[in-house]
């Protein structure tokens, strides 16, 4: 508290009037010769102690006023924690929402454009000497400028140039940057605000814990930020999104029809009967529906089409509807495969039909070519003895597959190790001939065997136990096609002999994955990371005599399903979210040059090529809009990104405003709805309430009550006594 | 029509020193007011004719006997001597307050005793006095010789107030000494223990005694007026006091006063006994006004 007449506070010292008087009259008494002592002791022994309390509360009303005057007349002023901080100067924060769902509304009137006025005022107000930083919220939340700065003018200059991001809002996560930039800000005290449209899809119970973390974050600041929840913008419900787009699990070859399943939500309250949607492949109408979406309704629309040539290529599912474009399309780019190659080392080769090693696993991978009918395989197989396995060979080859080989040479395990250190797929089936020594000596040395082969387990004589594969809900995306089983059963196979893989404390390897398990909680499908490639290994042979896996029709699909996981792994996602990086290997030639990323907005920024393992390897954050984002190589070669907006901002409705203050009391924040409100609130904070108002009031109460006592005080003695 | 009883207040007697002056200039200002001669009064009685021989006051001749026998006789009168009165004076330290007007409860209360005591031995009549305080000072028998009147005087010339108050313990005592049935007139401002008082009192009543209490207060001790802080001092204890802001305590005492007032103006009546509440600003003529109708009621 400060005074802005200080000196008058030396008026309080008035309040020693009224004792002063009381001891002055004391001490100068008149002195009276009285006869009648019987009546005045009477009367002094039956009402001093309740006259000495009247005239205690008398006393006391009579110095306070003296003293509350002298208050009101200094003109006090509440500075709260500025008196403890010893300055007005503060460091804000502003966590400025820039989802896409912020962008409801049109123009001046969007809520987003709200959102930058707001915060445009909010720095203006903030004062010279305080820094200031913005934190947007949406896709990966990021700072406006790269630093807290104070220069305000350009932040100010900054926002007014900003767009709504197309992501999410994070909001955990971006209180978690505020936090860590607020530490590097100058000022002990800190003022988060938060301007949002709090979306409830944003703010969802769900993330509460996360949100809990956050503020453990802020209350580990030295002083923890005052948080302020400034709500923007009015709600629009009047919303359909292309939610999801299905692609097919497999490998696309080229001339395979590609069927693309969209699936279109109505989050507003607006029926639309009519509503058309389009099918764009590589920038060309290929096809439109139309179709009726009721409010709240979900719809799926199918499309097909074939690519007639190999490379990436982009498809586009868009909706005529409302005026929140973001969502109104969803894009993805999907990889036309001219031909997989894969290298399969038979360790057990046969003259006699289906008796070799790779025989089954052969026709599995190229059934057409093998059945001669006449379609196109994707993957293209080649099978050699393990002699042929030389570095020329790996270098055409996307996928290798050791079926029952015994051993290799230590330069080929070299050769074989740099393979899928650079991104090539190792597939190892065992078999009756394998060296389990050499295995585990060498190929696991070489990071080649994710378990060691440890024991054969069953038998091939009848009337021994026969294992099974465990179908269960699988998360790994080679496997999850099998959680449907039209595409195949898994349980249909039989095996009689097996190895078991490893212990069960090698088993809980943090960088091993169990795909798929027997019956018996042995292991049957392991995998495990090896620079950019991955291995694969399997507890049975490809062949049948182990078991009956091979004829099973799931054989098919699930050697696929392998060959292709392992030949896709050499390249990172081509379909990301909003705010989500983008990377592509390129050739190891090109390390130290520059790739250029094209954004779908016609911008250019350019990306360093690193090296990684035997790739060039390069990426770009700049991943703000939605659409699609073309890396131009060195060499010339365009690779296609799609970029999408999270879906979860569609649903436009926002926190009702009892749940807006249960979330503000829950993270200890004051939620208000105007800047206006925040300017009152912080100029309270900051510069102190005067609070003179109040205390003239109060002087005038008590002068009021002293004469109300002394009056019902001089009545009781005139009544009760 | 102004009259000389007009004059004479309390505070212009204060003047006067002699008491015989204040007794005569109270008692004939007050017969003056009334416009009748004390002569011819009810305290003097006819007794005999004698023949007028010179230097006799012409008005006191019969008239109607000269009328019939054509001679000059003077009506003789013999005077009333069956009332006995004795005056019962409180000499207590609480008798020598003193309010504003100067004249102290004592003062009024000697001067009114003395004008009493002047009235009765014109009349006549046989006066006593007692002076006390916590004892009996002194006691004087009634007489009702002239000669009298200067022993009363004397004795009330020199007493002063002071000692304490027990006035029922006094009058028990009292009760023994005053043997022959008469009227006493209690001068005082009866503070004390009212229950022992009218004891007392009914003490003297059960011995046939008429009483008649003058009650002398002091303005101040009826509305207590003071306003600064004060130490109230005793005037029968010594050391005794209460340092007070009298105003926070004025309405306690004067319902106190109320109290006692009642308990002993109901005491008063319940024994027959005539109480009188005389203010020190008060004419004495008043209290003359209301020994009389007593006087006159005893026939």
């Amino acid at each position: 508290m400060t005074f802005l007449n200080f000196l008058l506070l030396g008026g309080m010292a008035a309040a020693a009037i009224p004792v002063l008087l009381h001891f002055f009259n004391r001490s100068r008494p008149r002195v009276v010769q009285w006869g009648a002592m019987h009546l005045l002791d009477a009367a002094f022994q039956a009402h001093t102690r309740r006259l000495k309390l009247e005239q205690l509360l008398l006393l006391l009303v009579r110095c306070l006023i003296p003293v509350l005057l002298a208050l009101c007349m200094a003109r006090p002023v509440l500075t709260g924690m500025r008196a403890l901080l010893g300055g007005a100067k503060s460091s804000l924060v502003i966590l400025l929402d820039d989802s896409y769902s912020m962008s409801a509304g049109a123009g001046a009137a969007s809520n987003f454009a709200q959102a930058k006025e707001a915060a445009a005022k909010l720095i203006e107000q903030a004062g010279s000497g305080s820094d200031v930083a913005v934190i947007l919220m949406g896709g990966t939340p990021r700072q406006l400028l790269e630093a807290p700065t104070l220069d305000t003018v350009r932040v100010t200059k900054a926002l007014a140039q900003l767009e709504a991001n197309f992501g999410a809002a994070n909001f955990p996560e971006t209180l978690e940057l505020a936090a860590n930039v607020a530490a590097q800000m100058q000022h002990g005290l800190k003022e988060f605000v938060v301007l949002s449209d709090f979306q409830k899809a944003s703010f969802s119970d769900g993330e509460a814990a996360a949100r809990g973390r956050a503020l453990q974050t802020l209350k580990r600041l030295p002083v923890p930020p005052r948080l302020t929840f400034l709500h923007v913008g009015t709600e629009s419900r009047d919303n359909v999104a292309v939610e999801s787009l299905d692609l097919p699990k497999l490998a696309l070859g080229v001339n395979q029809p590609l069927q693309v399943r969209a699936t279109l939500r109505n989050f507003g309250e607006r029926a639309w009967p009519d509503l058309r949607v389009f099918f764009h492949a590589d920038g060309r109408e290929r096809g439109a529906q139309q179709i009726a979406l009721a409010p709240g309704e979900q719809r799926q629309v199918l499309f097909t089409h074939t690519f007639d040539t190999a490379g990436f290529h982009t498809l586009e599912v868009n909706a005529d509807a409302d005026a929140l474009k973001a969502d109104n399309s969803l894009a993805a780019v999907v990889t036309v495969w001219e031909k997989l190659p894969a290298l399969l080392v038979n360790g057990d080769p046969s003259p006699e039909p289906l008796k070799g090693e790779t025989d089954y696993l052969d026709i599995a991978l190229s059934p057409a070519m093998k059945a001669a009918t006449g379609g196109s395989d994707l993957i293209l197989t080649r099978v050699i003895a393990p002699g042929d396995l030389t570095p020329d060979a790996l270098s055409k080859s996307r996928v290798v597959v050791l079926a029952n080989v015994r051993q290799l040479a230590d330069a080929q395990v070299r050769a074989l190790a740099e393979f899928v250190a650079n991104g090539g797929g190792l597939l190892v089936f065992p078999g009756n001939r394998i060296n389990t020594d050499w295995y585990h000596r060498t190929l696991r040395a070489a990071g080649l065997l994710p378990l060691p082969f440890t024991a054969l387990a069953g038998g091939l004589e009848d009337g021994k136990p026969r294992v099974k594969i465990v179908v269960q809900p699988f998360t790994h995306p080679a496997m999850e096609l099998f959680n449907d089983a039209r595409n195949g059963n898994l349980a249909d196979a039989e095996m009689k002999l097996w190895f078991q893989l490893g212990t069960r404390q090698e088993q809980t390897d943090p960088g091993l994955g169990i795909l798929a398990q027997l019956s018996t909680a042995d292991p049957f499908l392991v995998e495990k990371k090896n620079g950019e490639g991955r291995v694969l290994q399997c507890a049975v042979p490809c062949d049948a005599d182990w078991g009956n896996l091979p004829v099973r029709p799931v054989f098919v699909p699930l050697m696929q399903r392998l060959v292709i996981y392992l030949a896709s792994q050499a390249q990172p996602p081509r379909n990301v979210e909003v705010g989500k990086p983008l990377a592509a290997f390129v050739s190891r030639a090109h390390v130290g040059r520059k790739a250029q990323f094209t954004g779908p907005d016609g911008v250019r920024h350019d990306a360093a090529i690193t090296g990684r393992g035997a790739l060039g390897y390069v990426e770009s954050a700049k991943t703000s809009r939605p659409g699609t984002y073309t890396l131009a190589a060195p060499d010339g070669g365009a690779t296609p990104f799609v970029v999408s907006t999270a879906r979860a901002e569609s649903d436009l409705r926002q926190l009702t405003e009892p749940e807006r203050k249960t979330l503000a009391q829950t993270l200890h924040a004051t939620l208000l709805t105007s800047v206006a409100d925040y300017q009152q609130m912080d100029k309270d904070r900051r510069f102190g309430r005067e609070v003179w108002q109040p205390l003239l009031w109060a002087v005038l109460a008590l002068c009021f009550c002293e004469l109300l006592l002394v009056q019902w005080f001089g009545r009781r003695k005139g009544t009760k006594t | 029509m102004a009259h000389v009883s007009d004059f004479l207040t309390p505070a212009e007697l204060q003047k006067v020193a002699n008491l015989q002056v204040v007794a005569r200039l109270v008692v004939e200002g007050f017969f003056s007011g009334l416009h009748k001669s004390p002569h011819k009064g009810f305290s003097v009685e006819f007794a005999q004719h004698r023949q007028y021989v010179q230097g006799d006051e012409i008005r006191r001749l019969d008239w109607k006997v000269f009328g019939k026998t054509d001679r000059y006789y003077i009506r003789e009168y013999e005077e009333e001597t069956n009332l006995r009165a004795t005056l019962l004076l409180d000499l207590s330290g609480s008798m020598s307050y003193a309010g504003a007007g100067g004249a102290s409860k004592a003062d009024y209360a000697i001067r009114l005793a003395a004008a009493l005591a002047y009235l009765m031995l014109q009349q006549r009549d046989s006066v006593g006095l007692v002076t006390f305080d916590a004892k009996i000072r002194r006691y004087i028998p009634p007489r009702s010789s002239v000669p009298h009147l200067r022993v009363l005087l004397d004795e009330l010339q020199s007493a002063k107030p002071g000692g304490e108050t027990a006035l029922g313990g006094v009058f028990h005592d009292l009760v023994p000494r005053i043997q022959r049935r008469g009227l006493l007139i209690v001068l005082s401002d009866c503070f004390g223990d009212s229950k022992e008082l009218l004891k007392a009192l009914a003490h003297f009543r059960h011995a046939r005694h008429e009483i008649l209490i003058f009650q002398i207060l002091d303005r101040d001790e009826l509305e207590f007026p003071f306003t600064h802080w004060t130490r109230f001092e005793s005037l029968e204890q010594a050391g005794a006091h209460r340092m007070i802001d009298p105003a926070q305590f004025r309405a306690a005492y004067l319902d106190n006063l109320k109290k006692f007032q009642d308990e002993l103006t109901q005491g008063c009546h319940r024994h027959h006994i005539d109480l009188v509440q005389m203010v020190t600003d008060q004419p004495y003529a008043d209290a003359l006004a209301q020994y009389l109708t007593r006087r006159l009621a005893r026939g």
